[in-house]
């Protein structure tokens, strides 16, 4: 009866008293307080639904464009198993782990769920609508100390929030703090997963003071993603550079001609960066007394693309998840990807890659340990664990130039930066393709200009 | 060859080296001294106007409690919304420059 009578009073008052950009609602949630999300339902009764019906929260949705899956299943972190993270929010699932040393962390692949843990991944119903954590994505004040795992008063893990008034009254449109407090933390370190790191300095979208939700325009809480070879799960919306370019984005006639044949990313995104390689088999104890996967990092931008066709259809194999396409496809473009390399167990029997419960190797190294631990937590049994390698690529649309995109030379020359043999170009076309008698007046020309 | 003769070739040789580019691997005198380290969050102090802060990590190797000056944007916003906060664990490098350690990299070890 409380709810209800606070709910009533919150829709009656939340439309009085707000002043040009800031969120109705401020007056009565300074006199009534903050409960969480039933006080954002007051006002917004179908964001709940919304929210648990996303990606966001289900971790998976159908996917068509990847062959060999079943396309009536969902896929996503909630069930896949890939060599990134060798796990999924099944296998990992948020548990407490302690070092040898005591100390004591909450992990797990689903700590970045948007939830209370207790209502945990793919939860629906009212139960789960309340469990929401509004505030992680719409608040600019939120303390991130805050939301860590622990116990709660029944002994069950649970994933703590900031529910404070002063988050709350900072209510808004999702900053690029909020999307990255999870997203660069993805692939178990900072910026491993993508590679990238959305600011003014490394990209050229940020620097014009965008948001991440300026190209991914949610609707009803759905948010569009683009066609990446390793991101399945969607909210089926789509994104590209062309909501907002267009076909003949540039003054020259000559760089136009390309985008029928090559993404904006393949000159726009030609650096990446973050975990090239990572290895299951073998874990590395840290300074902090827990173990890791043995990981090759680098920084955003440290690294260079692959070059490959993309229709947007996906090659899944045991070793291989990759573009599908090639230059005889109409509907192919040249794409640039970060690739990726993991080492993890596979079982000989089936050849299918065996998924890794960490907290078993987080505590002792012993990767075996944890194959074991997911094996049963999957019902996966008997099984025969040999290591082996597989190749990953992600696309690579973030960390965009303007002044640094490639220019004719950085292609069209001896040793330029497209492998155009391996894009199915014969000994003639590459011949000609990488000479700059190509571009030599133009580039003379713009050579001159820059000095003059 | 006289005391002067060389001498002279040696004040040569040495105008010629500090023309020269510096051997790849030599460490040219200007050079900062850097460091880095691996350490754990023990608190945070930023500057009354936000613009920097001195973060005290504690040393894994040494236990020592290391001083390292912050001005970098990314870091002090992840400084002030608590992304970065005490207890977390740090890979840290630095420039020493006027006596202080100012932070060149500054990243959390963990993620997800």
């Amino acid at each position: 009866m409380r709810t209800v009578l606070g709910a009533v009073l919150l829709v009656a008052w939340a439309s009085a008293d707000a002043r040009p950009g800031e969120h109705p609602g401020r007056a009565a949630m300074e006199q009534s307080g903050f409960a969480g999300a039933e006080t954002c339902l007051a006002c917004h009764p179908d964001a709940g639904r919304q929210v648990v019906g996303s990606v966001h929260w289900t971790h998976a949705s159908k996917v068509d464009n990847v062959e060999g899956i079943d396309k009536k299943a969902v896929h996503g972190m909630l069930n896949r198993i890939y060599t990134m993270c060798n796990g999924n929010d099944v296998i990992n699932d948020m548990k407490e782990v302690r070092s040898d040393s005591g100390k004591v962390k909450f992990t797990g692949c689903n700590t970045c769920h948007p939830g209370n843990h207790v209502q945990g991944v793919a939860s629906k119903g009212p139960g789960a609508e309340k469990a929401v954590d509004c505030l992680l994505c719409h608040s600019s004040e939120y303390d991130f100390r805050l939301r860590k795992g622990y116990r709660d008063e029944q002994g069950r893990v649970a994933m703590g929030r900031d529910a404070s008034l002063k988050a709350a009254l900072a209510v808004g449109k999702p900053g690029v703090k909020n999307c990255m407090a999870c997203h660069e933390g993805a692939g178990g370190g900072q910026y491993n997963k993508r590679g990238f790191l959305f600011s003014k300095e490394t990209d050229a979208h940020a620097a014009k003071g965008m948001l991440c939700v300026d190209c991914h325009q949610g609707k009803d809480h759905r948010i569009p993603t683009g066609f990446d070879p390793n991101l399945w799960a969607n909210d089926g919306l789509r994104l590209s550079c062309a909501g907002c370019h267009t076909e003949k984005p540039h003054k020259d006639a000559d760089y136009n001609r390309h985008t029928a044949r090559l993404a904006c990313q393949t000159c726009h995104t030609p650096l990446t960066g973050g975990a090239s390689a990572k290895d299951f088999t073998r874990w590395e104890k840290q300074s902090d007394g827990f173990w890791e996967p043995s990981t090759l990092k680098h920084e955003p931008n440290e690294t260079r693309a692959v070059y490959a066709w993309f229709n947007g259809s996906v090659k899944y194999e045991p070793h291989l998840i990759g573009p599908k396409g090639s230059r005889k496809d109409p509907k192919s473009r040249i794409f640039p990807f970060k690739v990726f390399e993991g080492k993890a167990f596979y079982d000989k029997k089936t050849g299918n890659i065996l998924g890794m419960d960490f907290a078993p190797p987080m505590q002792t190294g012993d990767a075996l340990a944890g194959v074991a631990s997911a094996a049963k937590i999957q019902g996966l049994a008997p099984y025969d664990p040999v290591p082996g390698w597989q190749r990953i690529y992600f696309a690579n649309s973030h960390l965009v130039t303007k002044t640094k995109a490639l220019k004719c030379g950085d292609c069209h020359s001896p040793g330029g930066i497209l492998p155009f043999p391996q894009l199915g170009y014969s000994p003639a076309e590459v011949e000609k393709l990488t000479s700059s008698r190509l571009h030599f007046e133009k580039s003379l020309e713009k050579q001159r200009a820059e000095w003059d | 060859m006289n005391l002067i003769a060389l001498i002279l070739a040696g004040v040569l040789a040495s105008g010629a080296g500090a023309a020269a580019p510096a051997a790849e691997g030599s460490r040219p005198a200007a050079e900062a001294e850097v460091g880095k380290l691996v350490g754990s969050v023990v608190r945070i102090d930023m500057a009354e106007d936000g613009k920097s802060a001195v973060a005290v990590l504690k040393d894994s190797k040494s236990e020592e409690e290391v001083e390292i000056f912050v001005d970098d944007q990314l870091t002090l916003d992840k400084f002030k919304d608590k992304r970065i906060s005490a207890g977390d664990e740090i890979r840290c490098k630095y420039e020493v420059k006027d006596g202080r350690k100012h932070s060149t990299y500054f990243r959390k070890v963990g993620g997800c």
